[in-house]
């Protein structure tokens, strides 16, 4: 995949500087914390993602990735909107864990949220309980390679219109390179 | 370190309150009336030196609410102060100033519960969202989320 050939040089500089160091936050959304738990095991000498350039910062205003552990509460739906919101362009969010997938063992509780993709736009799910640090590596890595094909598409537009009309039509051949390119 | 209380002792104190009995070395049980748990609570304070609430626990057993006081003090007994609401027009005089803690209790019972606590200075939602509907007590037994009602959150999905 290779980058737009209209970028200036600025933004090449940016795009590089993004995907060789991306800055992730935390949003607990009601977990049970054995996901920020796991996020701290990143951080440990063990694994130690600085190596790679991820950073934890604690404010939105400075990341790029948004992790959400848990399944949204009611009343943490719209201060993780918020939270999300004062984040900058281009803003990526990874659901974290069985519930932030479709609400875990909470699914269809009354304080919760049916899922994060309700409040946030969700761009990778991680699966397990908790997922293990090498698997949240594993899923800023993944989110890496989609900033990187957004950058080359010039956004994230492209990944909506091409489930759109691949509902509407599915031409043969369309779905093998879809299925290869979706998320 | 003081001993356990005794339950002759506390007979002596809290038996005008109602029936008095010993649940195990460590737990005794007094059942009394609404109106009568303050000053139930007040003498376990003054005669026992209970000036620690533990909590209050709420069970909601179909036609009434049962409340428990459970107070404790440097005795490590704890007695239990149990009281039965009627489920209509469900109020119990507010504690918050004889046991200052006891007013978040009365907050969160309030929220999930729907009893009303007279007296106290601020009986406003702690544990449910802000935008959660009015007159809806999700710990009721007999309660169901409707269908089509937004109970808060984020309404419109992106």
């Amino acid at each position: 995949m290779t980058e737009s050939e209209d970028m200036s040089l600025s933004q090449r500089l940016a795009t590089w500087a993004r995907l060789k160091s991306p800055w992730i936050t935390i949003f607990n959304s009601g977990a049970c914390n054995a996901c920020d738990i796991e996020i701290i095991a990143c951080l440990t000498p063990r694994f130690d993602v600085e190596r790679f350039g991820i950073l934890a910062k604690g404010s939105p205003r400075h990341a790029d990735i948004l992790i959400v552990t848990g399944p949204v509460t009611r009343k943490q739906a719209p201060r993780l909107r918020r939270i999300y919101e004062q984040m900058p362009e281009p803003k990526y969010v990874i659901a974290m864990g069985a519930c932030g997938g479709r609400g875990g063992v909470f699914q269809g509780l009354y304080h919760v949220m049916d899922e994060v993709e309700q409040v946030v736009p969700v761009d990778v799910y991680v699966a397990g309980c908790p997922p293990r640090p090498d698997e949240i590596i594993n899923a800023v890595v993944e989110t890496l390679r989609i900033l990187k094909e957004d950058v080359a598409h010039g956004g994230r537009e492209w990944r909506k219109k091409k489930q759109v009309a691949h509902a509407e039509t599915a031409p043969v051949g369309e779905g093998m390179e879809s299925a290869e390119a979706g998320t | 370190m003081k001993d356990l209380l005794a339950l002759e002792a506390v007979q002596a104190v809290l038996g005008g309150f109602g029936p008095v009995t010993q649940l195990r070395s460590n737990r005794i049980q007094v059942v009394t009336g609404v109106e009568k748990a303050r000053d139930a609570i007040r003498c376990a304070y003054d005669g026992l030196s209970c000036e620690r609430l533990i909590q209050i626990s709420t069970v909601d057993l179909g036609s009434t609410f049962e409340l428990t006081y459970h107070l404790t003090g440097l005795h490590r007994t704890v007695i239990s102060i149990r009281i039965e609401v009627p489920r209509e027009d469900p109020a119990v005089p507010s504690v918050h100033d004889l046991l200052p803690p006891a007013g978040i209790y009365e907050r969160q019972i309030h929220d999930l519960f729907g009893i009303f606590f007279p007296g106290h200075p601020n009986l406003s939602r702690i544990i449910l969202n802000e935008d959660w509907p009015l007159k809806e007590y999700p710990m009721r037994k007999d309660w169901k989320p409707v269908k089509g009602t937004f109970y808060g959150g984020i309404m419109e999905v992106k």
